[in-house]
């Protein structure tokens, strides 16, 4: 059986527990084994603490990432800060055995070592990868036919392409092909490859600025006539969620755009409890389950 | 043979040389030495009474062998080995040692270091020309007939100025119609000419000219020969149609029942089965486009000339030809990757091409510019220039050179026959460098085409519209302006094709994959190989005045190259000079730069055309088989030992230089007077992949303390991969000699390229301190090595 | 050094900012990469991308040049610097592969040693140092847990104190601890 340790991160654990929840009950389906990461801590954020001290910053990945080495086992995770930081120091700890040496005499000092054998997988990865499309679309139990779903790839799961290795950052279509196999609809929209706003700390440092992006792009699915936004990422789920109440409660602009995260999307369609996938811990209701007739 | 008598004249050089050299002292020892019949010294030795001297002293003393220490070889040995060859004196029998740059002009304030190291490089001279035997160059006839290959503007005019000459030309063209991009285009920057008015008549005179044999639909399959008498095999696609008898009244095309995509107008029209590309085509004819032929008959019925065959089949044919013009042009890059330009995501994002299709009278709309989405009209046009040059992220790392000017010629076109049409030319630099060319900038502004400085980030498709993201640097601010049509400018590649016909040809490509020049400023359109010459855009982007320069200048090449009937083959070449030791193991095979060595009856047979002597193939012998003529076994252990015994220098270092690349940089370390120390001592050779390790190891048997090794860099020097080889070679003898007790670092190899002259006394001093600190090789490690020596050859 | 100034006097106001951010960088991204800061041709591609640049006045090719041309102090003391959201959209496009983003992130790094800082990134900072996380579990959060089923507390530095133990072990041993306490201190 394929096993991945479960990186959580910060905010699917500490604000959208469904995330956590619909991961664990949408690999259990797919006969994927999902281990504890006991001890987890902070990835630490990119573009935060990326942007504060990058040695810290890869010292402390270093840690996280070496605890799944000493579970034999790659880290998976449904966030792609998580994934950014933490694909981007196993990148440059393989590479370069120098910059490894002197992270591990820092982890010494609290007995650790991590000589990047294992690594980490983005969700979307066990998705197209371990699972295949041609299994998820074999599995679905209840179509989300004339679902329209406009698709967010967030920026750190594809970018920089150079050390992700996804193949372009301009033409992807892997979330298009999950979206397809499962029977919905992925629709066109001038924003697509817009950033969701929040990354690079300037959710915390400026969140006027954010929230304008995030405007931005939601007036862009909004145009297209998506039923809900689908995303890879916890961080772009909390800002387009949360960010709604923001836009609402600071600028006056509704959108009441349903957001599901990827492995909602695919949890519903394999007839798993709209409930129990954490779609009504959302802030934004999610109206599309009426479209489905799942409400 | 006869027993050697050598003269050894040394010239002053009004001072330059005897300054620092103790010419005197030269003089007295050299004629002390075996052999050494006559010893001279003499003001300026070039002068007529100096030459006069020289030849004196052959007639009087009977001499066989002459040396003259002087300046370097490429100055005088010329003008020496005439005079000379007057008195009967084989080139071979000469040899030109440098005191001059390599002595003298180096060595100043260490006159004692110089007079010394001059002693010993005459003496190794006076043993390597005492081994030396006669060498006489040979001739073959020369086939009066050239191949160009590719029929575009390069070609055509090539191929016109060779028949010019009343020389045989071969056009041989993969399409149905030689014309090239040009043909396409309506008019042509800068001075906005009809494009089919001034190429036409010259396509027409192709197929006039009676010198010119033109073969389209055809491609070159095979080159086998040398250069001055190529055998060619052209492959004939079928045609479908008889050139000599179709009268092109079209009577086939109007009943032809299949449409398919036209690749003439670039995707964007359409065209029946049966067709001509152009009105204008030459040949005249039509062609079946036999890959959507359903071979109904239809059009073989109509013909009222009978011209068309629906069985026609492919065809070969051989041709004989001398010398071979390469002018295939380019292709557009396919910006299919560029996620960001929409390219092939959406109809009205096109490229310049088709731009040029679709504004020309003669295109698909018959000039009208409309959105290929809707065929709606277009009132605002966006240009995206270096859409992927200057790009190494995903595109190509140089600039096209042409696509600022014909965007520009576009927009201006329209702007005189499209009222109100508003066209954006988004641009990083706009590249203007050429005859006429920024003025032609100039009035497309005062036509009211717009430039924005910023390269162009993104297309956002709108509809049928399209936004374009980017900034205007000017302000730094970002802009969104939203168009009808977008023309992308890609890179311009040189034409697929040429990375098979390069392998045919056995020319290189450089890292774009364009046709590599023999030297990029001194011999631009000639290729690496003899013989092969290369114009237009398959050298590089260019616009079509230089594109017809070059095929100018490739055609009195190739003129040239042929006019000399008869070719001398220069003697210096390898030869397979123990014919039984050779077992055809194929190890000098694997060496050859230019494939001149083969297997005929279980032996290596050396073409002593092909051969180019660089000598990479003799150490690669494993039985000694090998050798080289001008520079043998024999006189090269001459030449080293002559060198090292008897010299009185304290540290010894040998340095063998690449004759042409390194030496030249070598020389330009002298003519500056700069200084190094007089303890290097050059020995020039074709290229250190001449060198075995058995000369490494008898030079320091017999007194070098450290040797050094300068070679040409691959792309720069004459003989291509034996540089590359000469490098591997040498890394390796720095482990086989730590066998023989001497340290690795006594062995020095450097790339050296002719601007690297002052970074030579670098390397030298450098050089030099290492061995004199490690200090002179113990005489029993000496011993020692002869010894092991002597017990292989005995064996 | 006042932006708002037109006049650079090159030989007072400017320093080697290029080899400065290359030293920094070496440390964790290949020199030869970051290096091709030296070769930017100010083409706008990167600020003709960036999501940020289009509402604040945050430029990154601005910055590129400031860089070339070692206004150091202007660009670490510009707020806007901290509205990067790190999108890479700029770094994919960038004709000579400049790696702009990996630039500012390193910028932002002098940045913030030199104090140059947000007191909301303070407190996620001092937060990370004392619970392992960025941010904190909240009551609220803990009832969410429980709703959609899965452990009140996640199995993380939260669950296990000795872990955290280890993230405060590192850093204070890469000195991040120090910078940021000093930071709040300061206010
Ligand atoms: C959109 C555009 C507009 C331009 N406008 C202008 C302009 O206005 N003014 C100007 O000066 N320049 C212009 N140029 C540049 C101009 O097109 C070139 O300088 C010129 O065409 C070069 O001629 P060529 O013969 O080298 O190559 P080409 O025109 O490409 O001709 C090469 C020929 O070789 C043939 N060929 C290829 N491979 C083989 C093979 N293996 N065997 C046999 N034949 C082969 C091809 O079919 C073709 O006929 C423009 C370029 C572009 C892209
Ligand atoms: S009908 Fe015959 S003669 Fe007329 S164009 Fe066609 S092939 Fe030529
Ligand atoms: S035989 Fe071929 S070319 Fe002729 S009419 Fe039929 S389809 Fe057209
Ligand atoms: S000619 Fe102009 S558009 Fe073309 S690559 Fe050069 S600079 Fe760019
Ligand atoms: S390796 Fe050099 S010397 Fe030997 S045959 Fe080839 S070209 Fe001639
Ligand atoms: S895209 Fe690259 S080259 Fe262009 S301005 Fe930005 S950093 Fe410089
Ligand atoms: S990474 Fe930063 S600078 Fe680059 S485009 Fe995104 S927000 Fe702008």
């Amino acid at each position: 059986m394929t096993k991945y340790a479960f990186f959580l991160g910060c905010i699917a654990p500490l604000r959208y527990p469904g995330l956590e929840a619909a991961t664990k009950r949408v690999m259990q389906h797919f006969n994927i084994e999902l281990l504890d990461l006991n001890g987890a801590s902070c990835c630490p954020a990119p573009g935060v603490f990326g942007s504060f001290d990058l040695w810290n910053w890869l010292v402390v990945a270093a840690r996280n990432l070496s605890l799944g080495e000493s579970l034999n086992a790659d880290l998976t995770t449904i966030c792609n800060g998580c994934y950014a930081t933490l694909q981007e120091a196993w990148h440059i700890l393989k590479e370069d055995p120098s910059k490894r040496r002197r992270v591990n005499e820092v982890l010494s000092k609290i007995n650790r070592n991590y000589n990047a054998k294992t690594g980490i997988k983005h969700i979307i990865e066990v998705f197209a990868n371990d699972i295949g499309i041609d299994k998820i679309k074999s599995s679905v139990e209840k179509s989300l036919e004339g679902l329209k779903v406009a698709v967010h790839y967030g920026c750190h799961f594809l970018k920089p392409r150079k050390i992700r290795g996804h193949g372009s950052s301009e033409k992807p279509h892997i979330l298009e092909d999950i979206v397809t196999a499962l029977g919905a609809e992925p629709v066109h929209y001038k924003e697509k490859l817009l950033c969701c706003g929040a990354g690079g700390g300037v959710r915390a440092g400026n969140l006027d600025a954010a929230l304008e992006i995030t405007a931005r792009k939601l007036a862009s699915v909004k145009e297209a006539g998506a039923d809900c936004i689908l995303n890879p990422c916890s961080f772009c789920h909390f800002q387009f969620d949360r960010g709604q109440v923001e836009l609402r409660e600071r600028k006056g602009i509704e959108f009441n755009i349903p957001v599901i995260h990827l492995v909602q999307l695919v949890g519903l369609a394999m007839g798993i409890d709209p409930k129990s996938l954490g779609l009504y811990e959302n802030e934004i209701p999610p109206t599309y389950l009426d479209k489905l007739g799942l409400r | 043979m006869e027993k050697p008598r050598v003269g050894v004249f040394i010239c002053e050089c009004g001072g330059n040389i005897s300054d620092v050299v103790d010419v005197k002292k030269v003089v007295k020892t050299a004629s002390e030495w075996e052999n050494v019949l006559v010893a001279r010294h003499y003001t300026y030795m070039c002068s007529k009474p100096g030459v006069e001297l020289i030849k004196q002293s052959i007639k009087k003393r009977e001499l066989n062998r002459i040396v003259i220490a002087c300046c370097t070889p490429k100055m005088h040995r010329k003008m020496f080995e005439r005079n000379v060859g007057e008195e009967g004196i084989n080139p071979a029998f000469l040899e030109i040692v440098n005191v001059r740059e390599q002595c003298s002009w180096v060595h100043h304030g260490d006159n004692e270091g110089a007079t010394q190291k001059a002693i010993d490089l005459i003496r190794g001279a006076v043993k390597k020309v005492e081994n030396a035997v006669p060498l006489h160059p040979g001739k073959m006839p020369v086939k009066p007939a050239v191949l160009v290959i590719g029929g575009g503007i390069a070609g055509i005019t090539a191929a016109l100025r060779v028949a010019e000459a009343g020389i045989k030309v071969y056009l041989v063209e993969k399409e149905p119609t030689i014309g090239g991009h040009m043909a396409k285009y309506a008019k042509v920057f800068p001075t906005l000419d009809c494009a089919q008015c001034i190429l036409t008549p010259k396509m027409g005179d192709v197929a006039e000219n009676p010198n010119i044999e033109l073969f389209t639909l055809a491609e070159v399959k095979a080159v086998e020969g040398v250069p001055g008498d190529f055998k060619v095999k052209i492959k004939l696609k079928p045609r479908g149609v008889d050139v000599e008898k179709c009268v092109g009244c079209g009577a086939c095309n109007r009943v032809c029942p299949v449409e398919t995509v036209s690749d003439f107008d670039e995707g964007l029209g359409k065209r029946k089965a049966i067709y001509i590309p152009f009105p204008q085509a030459v040949p005249s004819a039509y062609v079946i486009d036999f890959d959507s032929c359903t071979k109904c008959g239809k059009c073989a019925e109509k013909c009222p000339r009978k011209a068309i065959n629906l069985e026609d089949t492919e065809k070969e044919i051989e041709i004989n030809v001398g010398a071979i013009i390469v002018a295939t042009g380019f292709k557009l890059f396919d910006l299919s990757d560029y996620g960001e330009y929409k390219y092939g995501m959406h109809p009205n994002v096109i490229t310049a091409l088709q731009m040029e299709r679709l504004m020309n009278v003669a295109g698909p709309t018959s000039g009208a510019i409309v959105r290929p989405s809707d065929g709606g009209e277009v009132k605002k046009i966006g240009y995206i220039l270096c859409a992927g040059s200057r790009d190494t992220n995903k595109g190509k790392p140089y600039c096209s050179r042409v696509c600022c000017l014909y965007a520009t010629k576009q927009a201006l076109m329209m702007r005189e026959f499209m009222e109100g049409l508003d066209i954006w030319i988004h641009y990083i630099d706009l590249r203007a460098a050429g005859r006429r060319y920024e003025e032609f900038y100039k009035n497309a502004q005062i036509e009211g085409v717009k430039y924005v400085r910023g390269k162009v980030s993104e297309i956002i498709p709108d509809g049928d519209q399209l936004i374009v993201r980017a900034e205007d640097t000017m302000l730094g601010r970002p802009i969104e302006n939203k168009y009808d049509l977008v023309v992308l400018c890609p890179p311009i590649v040189p034409s697929p094709d040429i990375t098979k016909l390069a392998e045919i040809l056995k020319i290189p490509l450089d890292e774009d994959g364009f046709v590599l020049e023999k030297h990029p400023k001194l011999d631009p359109v000639a290729t690496k190989r003899e013989g092969i010459f290369a114009c237009g855009v398959i050298t590089g982007p260019k616009d079509i005045q230089t594109s017809v320069s070059e095929a100018e200048g490739a055609a009195a090449k190739a003129i040239n190259f042929l006019i000399q009937k008869e070719k001398i083959i220069e003697p210096n070449k390898a030869y397979l000079a123990v014919p039984e030791k050779c077992d055809a193991c194929g190890e000098c095979i694997e060496v050859c730069p230019t494939e001149a060595i083969s297997i005929a009856s279980e032996k290596v047979e050396i073409n002593e055309i092909l051969c180019n002597g660089c000598g990479a193939c003799i150490p690669a012998c494993p039985k000694e088989a090998l050798d080289l003529k001008g520079l043998s076994e024999k006189q090269l252990m001459a030449e080293i030992e002559g060198i090292l015994t008897g010299s009185e220098s304290e540290i010894k270092i040998l340095a063998f230089v690449e004759n042409e690349i390194a030496y030249t940089a070598l020389d330009l370390t002298g003519v500056a007077r700069l200084s190094y120390p007089s303890s290097i001592r050059v020995i020039p050779v074709p290229s250190t992949s001449r060198l075995k390790l058995k000369h490494i190891l008898y030079a320091f048997a017999k007194g070098a303390d450290g040797i050094m090794f300068l070679e040409a860099p691959e792309h720069e020097g004459p003989f291509g991969k034996a540089h590359a080889i000469a490098e591997e070679r040498i890394e390796n003898y720095k482990f086989d000699i730590e066998d023989y007790d001497v340290d690795s670092i006594r062995l020095w190899f450097s790339k050296v390229y002719v601007p690297d002259w002052r970074k030579l006394v670098k390397v030298f001093e450098t050089f030099d301190r290492m061995i004199k600190d490690e200090g002179p090789i113990e005489q029993e490690v000496r011993e020692n090595i002869l010894k092991q020596l002597s017990q292989e050859t005995d064996t | 050094m006042d932006s708002t100034k037109p006049l650079i006097k090159i030989d007072e106001e400017t320093s080697d900012f290029i080899a400065e951010i290359l030293e920094k960088g070496a440390q964790i991204f290949p020199k030869e990469e970051l290096e091709r800061i030296l070769t930017c041709i100010q083409c706008g591609t990167c600020y003709g991308s960036c999501p940020s640049g289009r509402i604040t006045a945050y430029h990154v090719r601005v910055i590129m040049r400031k860089a070339q041309l070692g206004l150091k102090e202007e660009v670490l003391k510009d707020e806007n610097l901290w509205n990067c959201t790190t999108c890479y959209t700029c770094q994919e496009r960038c004709p000579r592969e400049v790696e702009t983003t990996d630039t500012i992130r390193l910028i932002r790094n002098m940045a913030f040693e030199a104090g140059y800082v947000k007191k909301p990134h303070l407190i996620v900072s001092r937060n990370f140092i004392e619970t392992g996380h960025s941010i904190p579990l909240r009551d609220e959060d803990k009832e969410k847990r429980k709703r959609v089923g899965v452990s009140e507390i996640p199995p993380t530095t939260l669950t296990y104190p000795e872990a955290l133990k280890e993230v405060q072990t590192l850093v204070e041993a890469t000195g991040f601890k120090e910078k940021v306490l000093k930071l709040l201190e300061e206010g």
